[in-house]
């Protein structure tokens, strides 16, 4: 060994073996941070406005436009009226449909402040889990992300100062968002389960 | 160990992806968005520059990811751009300030710091972030990048634009610092281990 082998080696000699264990198992379990969801939006943003992505109808926008209609049949069938946005657009005002798929024909009546507690402690329940799955599978990732959306679009929409929403409509929307976290819990439960053994 | 490794991506999402598909690198996103903040977050210790990072970090993965060979894991490929991005954007701060690698190093040998021994502060040593949070952002690379990526001093030194003896240095440096959150630690693991110890052999 050269001296300066022997040097390095000395300098590296900051801690004892059982001590460099216990920090890289230390700093190894560091729970990962889960970014603001709208750095993709960002990044999406971006990547289109330079052309890097394939030149063609995003999925995105297909799916968003094909729950637009679903809705509209949902809601036409079960004859319930469309919550309606007002957008003041100079003189002109377009009225939209919010895009999401809402069944309000069986629903029992809920206490629509019984959702919002259900809805926060099912994010109190997510946030307890582990952040990042060792392993994940894509197509579970996929699915994650197709729920995450679906929750993103309702809270959109409930969300919309210019929206209007009866009572009704509201409840509906809300025992949506409650269904689908309800959905991305198990799918993270079951993650978190795969993740122990 | 590091996490990129280990997150499983189908091999047909990543073709997806030469093409340009977005979805899939949604998908991609999604999958690696979280890792790759972390290490952003942990170098940066700012939000907002790490948020920044991590769009530009997959911003280039969508450019260049034609050039993925796929010899390693697509994690392996999508840390090296982030790693990249973040050295980088510490190089570019450490210039706007004047200074470079080099005074970082002077700084963390001279400076005679008063959280490195400093009883008062036992709590906060036994705290792995606020002790990591502590160092200088470059020892703390140094520390993320050996420890937790598994990266040798040779392509830590080659990452920084420095020798090995450099890295070495940052690392010793840094576990001298570390050294009072670990003893406590240990301290605190032996004494629940005899505290075990003697409730079982009451048994």
């Amino acid at each position: 060994m050269t001296d300066n082998e022997t040097q390095d080696d000395k300098m590296n000699c900051g801690l004892s073996i059982a001590e460099r264990e216990v920090l890289q198992a230390r700093l190894g379990e560091l729970e990962d941070t889960v970014p603001p969801r709208e750095v993709w939006k960002r990044i999406e943003a971006q990547a289109r406005a330079e052309g890097l992505f394939q030149q063609r109808v995003a999925e995105g926008t297909k799916w968003f436009a094909g729950t637009g209609i679903a809705a509209a049949v949902v809601l036409a069938v079960l004859n319930i009226p469309f919550a309606t946005t007002v957008v003041d657009n100079g003189d002109q005002n377009i009225s939209a449909t919010p895009p999401v798929s809402v069944a309000t024909g069986n629903a029992r009546p809920t206490n629509l402040n019984a959702l919002m507690v259900q809805s926060r402690q099912i994010e109190r329940d997510l946030r307890s889990l582990p952040g990042q799955p060792s392993l994940m599978r894509a197509s579970t990732a996929a699915t994650i992300a197709e729920l995450e959306d679906r929750i993103a679009v309702i809270d959109y929409w409930l969300n919309h100062p210019q929206v209007r929403m009866s009572q009704e409509q509201t409840e509906a929307y809300w025992r949506e968002r409650v269904r689908l976290m309800n959905s991305l819990l198990n799918l993270r439960r079951a993650q978190a389960q795969r993740m122990a053994f | 160990m590091s996490k990129f490794a280990d997150i499983q991506i189908d091999p047909a999402i990543v073709k997806r992806a030469t093409r340009g598909d977005a979805k899939a690198h949604e998908i991609l996103y999604r999958a690696f968005s979280a890792p790759v903040y972390s290490v952003c977050l942990r170098f940066t210790r700012v939000p907002a520059q790490a948020e920044d990072l991590l769009q530009e970090t997959f911003i280039e993965v969508i450019r260049k990811i034609t050039q993925f060979r796929g010899d390693a894991p697509i994690g392996i490929w999508i840390r090296r751009i982030a790693v990249s991005k973040a050295l980088m954007f510490l190089r570019s701060a450490w210039h706007a300030r004047g200074q470079s690698l080099d005074d970082d190093w002077e700084e963390m040998t001279f400076e005679v710091r008063p959280s490195a021994a400093g009883s008062q502060q036992h709590d906060q040593a036994m705290d792995l972030d606020a002790a990591m949070a502590d160092l200088t952002p470059v020892s703390r690379a140094v520390v993320w990048l050996h420890d937790v990526e598994g990266y040798t001093h040779k392509e830590i030194a080659g990452l920084m634009g420095k020798t090995e003896s450099f890295s070495k240095s940052q690392l010793s440096r840094a576990y001298q610092r570390l050294r009072p959150m670990l003893d406590a630690e240990m301290e605190r693991e032996s004494a629940t281990s005899v505290m075990q110890e003697s409730v079982l052999g009451g048994f």
